[in-house]
């Protein structure tokens, strides 16, 4: 099972790999340039987070749009690659009224796969200025929000793709490793 | 950027036989016929780098212990105990002028951290040729390359991963076997490798040691009052079970003015204060450096900082500029320095939240500390990493 990490700068995304290892996948780090033919036989992608804005311009997300189109493995997006998600996905991206650094707690509304069994609402950290927005228009449902962020995590129409606003990765996160582990389920099938 | 992760560790959760294996056959391929130095602070992460060395060069490794000047009492005396018990003879070199004098008229966090890691290579190249070594190994471990790259703050150790040749610029060859650890499995590869369980347990101590507490610009009187905190700091704050994961001290100068009604009334309501300190200290916000204002609150009543670590929230949705919100433990007006109580819970450092210390234990550090006529206000750091980092610069 091999689920590679796309590096975007951020703090965490050496966690990503981390976590994965100590759940018995295999990983290794990847940059944003990478085509999808070099993805070939990966059983899932996680695209980590990054210090800049997608309403900055695209070109720091290298190949990534064209992977998120036409992707036949499951991708999970953290905190910039949710956002990056959610734009792609036809979502606003936009400043966040209340920026959320560290502990937040985040409300469940729809379960899916990403976040089964862990509760009503959870405690996790994030990180970010920017936010996700719904527009009428968008492809996604919205899983979870917070009293800061409207979408702390969603799932595109009709294919496995997830993006998560808070942190799986880090250990101040209890229900990390249980969502990263629904997540490897997911590429198990 | 060396962090791939590879070898037979790759893809299971973290092995200190194997990895140590595989580290020790590297350490000697990479030195080859020549010598080897390692700087070491006495810090966990430094003392476990020597003694992978020492078991894959023997007495090719020559172990140095750089006397900065911002150390803690002691230090040197006790890093050198360390050093002994696992073989390793050290040898100190006394340069604390040189840091000094390379701090000379800097207030700025990042300029003093690029100060202190010039000197510092300086200083060990020549000290390294001196002995014929080639390869300087180090214990740079994840947090300080992921820091460094991502522009939050300049570890001192962090060279190659900002594409600084150290050939060319100070005379040796790196090696950093730890890069892909965090603390955590640091410490788990101390007692595989027979490090002493309280070094093993030691908390961390940054390579720039009491400078990135010292606030703002060193003085030797705010280093003076630094130290003497410290060692009230870490001697209560030791007692706590379980103790905490790094509790500590630092000072800056005491010129609290007014800060914004808002941000007095939303954060402590209308019986608090609220002000702010003149000096800024470093955070980390949306993967981004923060180098921001801190705010001084007291809200009027006793309460235990757990009571209050909500707080914080509400100061920095009212300014985003804020990095940390400090709870006044106790005040005067005269004075003149502040002394500040951090004290974290964490797994990795990566993110840490504050430990919910009670409130007759601040006090009492607070009252040690005020015996000192220059202290006029002692606070305790209620602020997470992130939006804050552990150390103030």
């Amino acid at each position: 099972m091999e689920i590679p990490v796309v590096f975007l700068g951020g703090q965490y995304n050496h966690l990503i790999m981390r976590a994965l290892r100590e759940i018995g996948v295999s990983s290794r780090r990847i940059m944003p340039k990478t085509t999808l033919e070099d993805l070939k036989g990966i059983d899932g992608l996680i695209m980590g987070g990054g210090a800049y804005s997608v309403n900055d311009g695209m070109g720091r997300f290298g190949r990534l749009p064209e992977i998120v189109e036409r992707a036949d493995f499951p991708v999970l997006g953290i905190c910039l690659s949710h956002q990056l998600i959610g734009k792609l996905l036809g979502g606003e991206v936009v400043k966040g009224r209340k920026p959320e650094y560290g502990k937040t707690v985040v409300r469940v509304i729809e379960e899916d796969e990403i976040l089964a069994g862990v509760g009503k609402e959870f405690v996790a950290w994030a990180s970010h200025n920017d936010e996700v927005i719904r527009t009428g228009r968008e492809r996604f449902s919205v899983l979870a929000e917070s009293d800061c962020c409207r979408v702390e995590a969603l799932k595109a129409a009709g294919s496995p793709i997830y993006g998560v606003q808070f942190h799986v990765e880090v250990a101040e996160t209890p229900k990390g490793t249980e969502i990263l582990r629904n997540f490897v389920n997911v590429c198990r099938r | 950027m060396v962090c791939t992760i590879s070898g037979p560790n790759g893809n299971q959760a973290f092995d200190p036989a194997s990895f140590a294996e595989e580290k020790v056959a590297e350490i000697r391929r990479f030195v080859g016929e020549g010598k080897a130095a390692i700087a070491t602070s006495g810090g966990v992460d430094s003392t476990v780098c020597a003694a992978l060395a020492h078991r894959a060069l023997g007495d090719k490794l020559v172990c140095f212990f750089l006397d900065t000047g911002f150390m803690r009492e002691g230090e040197a005396k006790e890093v050198g105990g360390i050093l002994t018990s696992l073989g390793l003879p050290l040898r100190v070199l006394q340069v604390s002028d040189r840091f000094m004098e390379g701090l000379k008229g800097k207030a700025d966090a990042e300029s003093k951290r690029i100060a202190f890691r010039q000197t510092f290579y300086t200083v060990l190249g020549e000290a390294a040729r001196a002995e014929g070594c080639d390869v300087l190994i180090q214990g740079t471990i994840a947090p300080d390359w992921i820091e460094t790259a991502g522009g939050i703050k300049t570890q001192h150790n962090v060279l190659e991963q900002l594409g600084v040749d150290t050939r060319s610029a100070f005379g040796f060859r790196l090696l950093e076997p730890l890069l892909d650890l965090y603390k955590d499995q640091v410490r788990r590869l101390a007692v595989f490798l027979g490090v002493d369980l309280p070094v093993a347990q030691r908390q961390p101590f940054p390579g720039p040691g009491l400078m990135v507490r010292c606030i703002g610009e060193v003085t030797r009187e705010k280093m003076d009052l630094l130290r003497k905190a410290t060692r009230i700091v870490e001697g209560e704050l030791s007692k706590l079970s379980p103790p905490p994961k790094q509790y500590f001290a630092a000072v800056a100068e005491d010129d609290r003015r007014g800060a914004d009604e808002r941000i007095a009334r939303s954060a402590v309501g209308a019986s608090g204060k609220a002000w702010y300190l003149g000096a800024r200290a470093t955070g980390v916000k949306g993967d981004e450096r923060a180098y921001g204002r801190m705010v001084v609150v007291d809200p009027g009543t006793l309460s235990d900082p757990a009571e209050l670590f909500w707080v914080t929230d509400k100061v920095i949705h009212e300014d985003w500029g804020v990095v940390r919100v400090l709870l006044s433990v106790k005040e005067r007006d005269h004075g003149g320095y502040a002394v500040i109580v951090r004290s974290v819970e964490t797994r990795d450092f990566m993110t840490a939240k504050p430990t919910p210390v009670p409130r007759a234990v601040l006090e009492r550090v607070a009252s040690s500390v005020m015996e000192d006529e220059r202290v006029g206000l002692v606070c305790y750091d209620l602020t997470s990493k992130p939006p804050a980092t552990v150390e103030f610069e």
